[in-house]
């Protein structure tokens, strides 16, 4: 997923790049608070590490070879925070060194690999692995598809990275400047590429390395993993917590955009001008149809965009933010009304308001 | 005082001898007998790791070399390196780009960089690459336009190349080599310590720098044992040595064992760090300073930036 100097414009660059200035601050922040003084050599190594383990050449059937970014890996040894930093450390000394990957696209490439790769697979592996002792071979099994699906999200971001460049920089007579593919092209051939070899590649990487600590050296795998039982049965199953429903929701959030892809609209919602009455047998829209849906006409963000009609994508967008924004205050006021409720209930029942308080 | 350091340095540090950098000819797996094979991953992981210890003595020897790069403050060279390849983004002319290119051979020429091996190393890489990324970009499926090579017809649709995505591919292509070729001419005329501390005196926090500093020292350390694993791995194979699933385990059990000594090693290094004296604080030594060449140097990229972005606004599109 190393994208070169070239194929996104410096505008884009320039913004992946900011947007990583507070998040390698905000790691190094994490990562010091819990190694402390340990922070450059714990860190540094990892990096190293992260290196060495992107040169490696991994056999994939019919004799070809593949590489692996092993960005799950890092997160899952290191913890999530630090691997941001060690993968992000090996990519600047990739691109200033050996020219492999841009210099300004490091932002690009950083927050690709570095930070969507490792906190994806980090989050599904945390999940898939909740109530599973450290040596469960399920554990492993569990590593190896948090890294499958970690590169292929990973992938997804540089494939819409460059399919937004033709849209957005091109010459008068319409030659792309930058990268030239279309996200319609770019998401299927990165997906393709990433979801058969190089996810393979990953995916057999880093089952292969968690297999191989838990039989070998289960000491290193518990540096992160501080307060997991090694072997026997876990005590206690714990239940899935309130914050993966945000995950969830915010990841829904995220890929909101890809509906500017898809085309033509859904079956039943067409508005009256837009029916195929021919399709349906129909002369006419019937009556009913016509005098009810123009009975409200006062939307705010009518047709999801701005009245004048400009900018469709921008007012789209801004109009899921806007939807989303209405929503979660309105979660919110229900969800003061029945706490305020259930106080009131508490008050009012003598006995509980005597257990409360004695 | 930096003039004078740097000399010691010079004349302390003697030149890799040329038989160390170069691909031994009877090892080759293809060529002398005209008979190719497959290579299996170990070879490739240990010709892998050998290349790129053989680009880090190569690298060290040009850095040492007395040309017009070399002598440059490497802050300067950072700076200017950035805003060059920055300007070659922004250019949409391939003309402009072409005579940019040909600075970068210039500059590797008065820097003692031997052109044949600078060619190579951009252009073996964009071909490869971007190249085969872009060939379908020229087809009018992809990039609608002015067709000037037709190809037929398709569901009654004329195809060929365009003239839009022919240009397109043509600016990628030589956009990417442009900004490789001036990112390798710092790579290879500043030694990695002096990148380092121009980045450390460029708002890079410390504490970055000196991790980017020790992960690149310990990368030599940790590729010389797994190229000890990998070779004792390959002289204990009698047969050719294709069976995927066990290559997988040991790639695995490799990693999986590095991981461990890099862990014992921040350890010990840790340790060692703390026994000097480590506080957590990092100190550092710089003598950089601005001579009137930097200066000269400064201006001159300035004045070309400028007028390379000028003359490409001028020339439109």
């Amino acid at each position: 997923v190393h994208i070169p100097d070239g194929y996104l414009s410096p505008s884009t660059c320039g913004t992946l790049g900011a947007a990583m200035v507070p998040i390698w601050a905000t790691a190094g922040r994490r990562v010091r608070k819990v190694v402390k003084s340990r922070y450059v050599p714990y860190v540094a190594l990892g990096a190293s590490f992260s290196f060495i383990v992107m040169m490696f050449n991994i056999p994939v059937p019919d004799g070809t070879t593949a590489h692996g970014v092993a960005g799950t890996l890092s997160a899952i040894l290191l913890g999530p925070w630090a691997a941001l930093i060690a993968v992000s450390v090996a990519l600047i000394i990739q691109a200033l060194f050996f020219g492999d990957g841009g210099v300004l696209a490091i932002g690009a490439n950083c927050f690709n690999m570095a930070l969507v790769l490792p906190f994806v697979g980090y989050a599904v592996y945390r999940l898939l692995s909740r109530n599973m002792t450290l040596t469960n071979p399920r554990r492993a099994l569990a590593a190896g598809i948090a890294s499958y699906i970690g590169i292929n999200v990973a992938a997804m971001c540089a494939a819409i990275e460059f399919g937004i460049q033709p849209d957005l920089f091109k010459a008068a007579d319409g030659t792309p400047l930058y990268a030239p593919f279309h996200m319609s092209q770019t998401v299927p051939a990165m997906a393709l590429a990433h979801l058969t070899v190089a996810g393979l590649a990953e995916f057999a990487l880093t089952f292969g390395v968690i297999a191989y600590l838990q039989r070998a050296n289960v000491p290193v795998l518990r540096i992160n993993h501080p307060d997991v039982q090694v072997d026997g049965v876990m005590p206690e199953r714990r239940p899935l917590g309130w914050r993966w429903a945000f995950v969830g929701l915010g990841v829904l959030a995220v890929l909101t955009p890809l509906g500017l892809l898809a085309p033509g609209g859904a079956f039943g919602e067409d508005t009256p001008a837009n029916l195929d009455l021919g399709k349906y047998n129909l002369q006419a829209v019937p009556t009913g149809l016509a005098r009810w849906s123009a009975f409200w006409d006062h939307a705010v963000l009518g047709g999801y965009g701005f009245d004048s009609g400009e900018h469709p994508n921008i007012s789209y967008i801004l109009s899921a933010v806007i939807g989303m924004a209405v929503i979660a205050v309105g979660v919110y006021a229900v969800f003061l009304v029945v706490r305020f409720i259930n106080r009131l209930r508490n008050n009012d029942d003598p006995t509980r308001a005597a257990s409360a308080s004695p | 005082v930096s003039s004078r350091t740097d000399e010691l340095v010079r004349q302390a540090s003697s030149v890799t001898p040329e038989w160390l950098l170069q691909r031994e000819v009877a090892l080759c797996p293809c060529g002398c007998i005209g008979k190719r094979s497959k290579v299996s991953f170990i070879d490739k992981t240990i010709s892998g790791a050998s290349s790129v210890l053989r680009q880090a003595l190569f690298t060290d020897d040009i850095a040492t070399r007395r040309g017009l790069l070399q002598r440059l403050d490497p802050r300067v060279k950072t700076i200017t390196t950035l805003a060059i390849v920055i300007a070659a983004a922004l250019v949409r002319n391939i003309p402009v780009l072409v005579v940019l290119y040909a600075a970068a051979l210039l500059l590797a020429i008065t820097s003692k960089i031997p052109l044949g091996y600078f060619i190579k190393r951009v252009w073996l890489f964009v071909p490869i690459f971007t190249g085969i990324v872009v060939l379908p970009a020229t087809f009018s499926f992809v990039t609608h336009g002015h067709i000037v090579v037709p190809l037929g017809h398709w569901f009654g649709h004329r195809v060929g190349l365009t003239s839009q995505g022919l240009r397109s591919a043509g600016l990628i292509v030589i956009r990417v080599a442009t900004s490789i070729s001036f990112v390798v001419l710092l790579a290879l005329t500043t030694t990695w310590t002096r990148l380092l501390a121009a980045l450390r005196s460029m708002l890079v926090p410390r504490m970055f720098v000196l991790v980017l500093g020790m992960a690149y020292r310990y990368v030599f350390h940790l590729l010389g044992s797994v190229t000890d694993m990998y070779e004792a791995r390959k002289a204990r194979t009698v047969q050719a040595d294709n069976v995927v699933r066990s290559g997988r385990a040991f790639v695995s059990a490799t990693a999986g064992t590095m991981f461990g000594k890099a862990h014992a090693m921040s350890e010990e290094v840790y340790q060692a760090m703390v026994s000097r004296g480590y506080t957590c604080q990092a100190q550092t030594f710089s003598a950089f300073r601005i001579r009137a060449i930097d200066v000269a140097w400064i201006a001159c990229c300035a004045l070309s930036i400028v007028l390379v972005v000028g003359v490409d606004r001028a020339i439109g599109r």
